[in-house]
């Protein structure tokens, strides 16, 4: 079982630093259970990154307005809809997804998102919101519990 | 009064652009614009850092062409520190930036236009998205497009370090010297790149021209405008990515401009309107007229289309052969419809892998000689490329100590504001009178727009949504009176 934590982000822009700092602060304690990277990359990409791996972990801003800024929303890759956006720079993980099991690529079977709501994403050399800032912990811990949950369920089978 | 019509991702997830319509009393279109997110302080983040360290940051700032910001700032250190780095370094780097316009090229006509051009603007939503276009090109298909992407990525990784984070352009040449295996490399990749840019060609012809209703799409007046156009040429006249003087072509095809890429403020100026913080380039020559076509407005274009209708030609074989078919069908130059820019983009593909082939065929590329030491104090450097989406300008001062004190970046889709503005203008007035808006409202905009690729600088990476656009139609008192989702 190969895993792999994937931390999406611009690290020189403000709050979407989040999902690199996040995979700082999560590689040493799951190194020998993951592989744990951190990029700015976007659509076809996310293919090349995730390819080859059984399971998935993925740490990534969103900015929906609805949630206070520091929120986590944990979800499957199904419930992210599909889309079409108006650059398709932007197809996202689960149509990388579709497209990848269509090419039979080798796609996660399992992956996981981990979403962040941010306040300002758009900031370059800006400093991450207090409340973003204090979900890096929280982020970490939440990642290191589920790779650990799933070794031990990979050593009990 | 006016009446607006936004249409904007429902949950504003990071990166997506909007839609503005506003609409007069009568119903009809007033004015209709792109927003895109922006990232915003850039010039602040910079000041007070080493010059040096430019290519590094810019190729940072987005995950989409990072190869064309580290080039261009990378250019600009040349500039900077008054260094002209040696015959191997230049073609070193136009080797690794014409892999990866291969791969960019190739990338966003299968799969990011492909839903508009190879799925059909005629078929029905659900199809029109990548898994439409493996549908219709097949699954083989699908796979050397990502096989072909991944080796050139591989490749240019082994020299230049990420593809997301290249870390080889130094100011005077470049960090490494490339070996025989690695030329080897090159050379199979090059060739699987001019077979792959030729059979794109096929599909093209295939798909898109042997269709009436596709060329008559192209053709049509909503998407065709009489703009100034401006690219990169070489010393012939012809396209170049790397390294060249800015050309511009008049609305009727004739040589308007030729300068040195350093002169670009006396020709460029930016336009700014109340309505949004997007700032709208112009030529300095001709004068802002508003948003409006002609030889007296300078509103011009960049990108691949513009590419071919500012330079002779191309300095490939094929790929003069791929740009001939295109003006000839398309009635000559300059070719104002935006959407054969989709094919514009093949034209390049096949010339940057030819160009790509060629400069790995050159035993020069393993000379040792890939630096040369700068040795003037630095003060300002401008370098220019042109990226997959256009003229990408990085200007830089510093202090003595090559601090930087001010920068400028002018991207893509900046020169290209104006025309995109009035891409999306011209389609909202052919799909709404009177007030009644066509429910192919959003894929035609979308095509507008797309054919362009605007880059959304920022944060393209992130999470997307269910719903990621919204047209909301407001009356002349600014209140939504009806909305259409895509969902």
């Amino acid at each position: 079982m190969r895993t792999l934590v994937l931390g999406l982000g611009n690290e020189l822009a403000a709050d979407d630093a989040v999902g690199v700092l996040v995979a700082r602060a999560a590689r040493e304690r799951i190194a020998d259970a993951a592989d744990v990277v951190a990029s700015s990359a976007s659509g076809m990409a996310l293919i090349e990154l995730l390819a080859g791996y059984d399971r998935a972990i993925v740490v990534d801003s969103i900015q929906t307005g609805r949630n206070p800024p520091g929120t986590i929303t944990e979800l499957e890759l199904e419930q992210i809809g599909r889309v079409v956006a108006p650059s398709l720079h932007q197809a996202g993980l689960p149509e990388m997804a579709a497209v990848a099991e269509r090419l039979g690529l080798g796609f996660p079977s399992e992956t996981r998102v981990l979403a962040v709501e941010v306040l300002d994403p758009y900031t370059l050399g800006g400093a991450m919101s207090t409340p973003v800032a204090a979900a890096v912990d929280e982020l970490a811990r939440r990642i290191c519990n589920r790779v650990e949950r799933w070794a031990s369920e990979q050593t009990r089978t | 009064m006016s009446t607006k019509i936004v249409i904007d991702p429902i949950t504003r997830l990071e990166g997506h652009g909007k839609i503005h319509i506003f609409l007069d009393d009568a119903g009809s279109v007033d004015r209709a614009f792109l927003q895109i997110p922006e990232l915003r302080g850039f010039e602040k983040f910079v000041e007070g850092r080493r010059a040096e360290d430019m290519p590094q940051i810019t190729s940072r700032i987005c995950g989409v062409c990072p190869t064309a910001h580290h080039m261009a700032a990378t250019k600009a250190l040349d500039d900077l520190y008054g260094v002209d780095p040696p015959a191997a370094a230049k073609k070193i780097r136009e080797l690794i930036y014409s892999t990866f316009m291969v791969e960019d090229h190739a990338l966003h006509f299968f799969f990011l236009g492909g839903p508009d051009f190879v799925v059909g603007p005629a078929a029905p939503k659900a199809d029109r998205n990548i898994l439409g276009v493996l549908g219709q090109v097949g699954l083989e298909v699908g796979k050397e497009v990502i096989g072909v992407r991944k080796q050139l990525r591989e490749l240019m990784g082994q020299v230049a370090g990420k593809p997301i984070h290249p870390v080889f352009g130094l100011p005077g040449g470049v960090s490494r010297t490339l070996t025989a295996e690695i030329q080897d490399e090159f050379r199979a990749a090059a060739a699987r790149a001019v077979e792959f840019g030729t059979f794109a060609l096929g599909v093209f012809r295939d798909v898109v021209l042997s269709n009436p209703e596709y060329v008559e799409l192209v053709t049509s007046e909503a998407y065709t405008h009489r703009t100034h156009y401006m690219g990169l040429v070489d010393a012939a006249n012809n396209v170049t990515f790397y390294d060249g003087k800015l050309r511009v072509v008049d609305p009727g095809g004739h040589e308007f401009l030729a300068f040195d890429p350093r002169d670009y403020l006396q020709h460029i100026a930016e336009h700014v309107e109340p309505w949004t913080y997007m700032k709208f380039c112009f030529l300095k020559d001709v004068g802002w007229n508003g948003f409006a076509e002609g030889p007296d407005s300078g509103i011009y274009a960049v990108a691949p289309l513009a590419r071919l209708n500012a330079s002779d030609g191309m300095a490939t074989p094929l790929a003069q052969e791929a740009h001939d078919e295109l003006i000839s069908t398309l009635g000559g130059k300059p070719v104002h419809h935006t959407l054969a820019n989709h094919w514009a983009r093949i034209v390049e593909l096949v010339y940057a892998a030819e160009r790509m082939s060629e400069l790995a065929a050159d035993p020069e590329i393993l000379s040792p000689d890939v630096r040369t030491l700068p040795t003037a104090p630095p003060e300002e450097g401008i370098g220019v490329v042109e990226a997959p989406r256009g003229t990408l300008i990085h200007h830089y001062r510093t202090d003595e100590r090559g601090l930087i004190t001010s920068a400028n970046l002018i991207v893509a889709t900046q020169n290209n504001a104006a025309r995109i503005a009035m891409s999306v203008d011209k389609a909202a007035r052919w799909l709404i009178t009177a007030g009644e808006v066509d429910d192919g409202l959003l894929n035609q905009l979308e095509m507008a727009f797309r054919a362009y690729d605007p880059c959304y600088g920022c944060a393209t990476h992130s999470l997307p949504g269910q719903m990621p656009l919204l047209v909301q139609i407001h009356d002349a008192d600014g209140e939504v009176v009806r909305e259409l989702r895509r969902d």
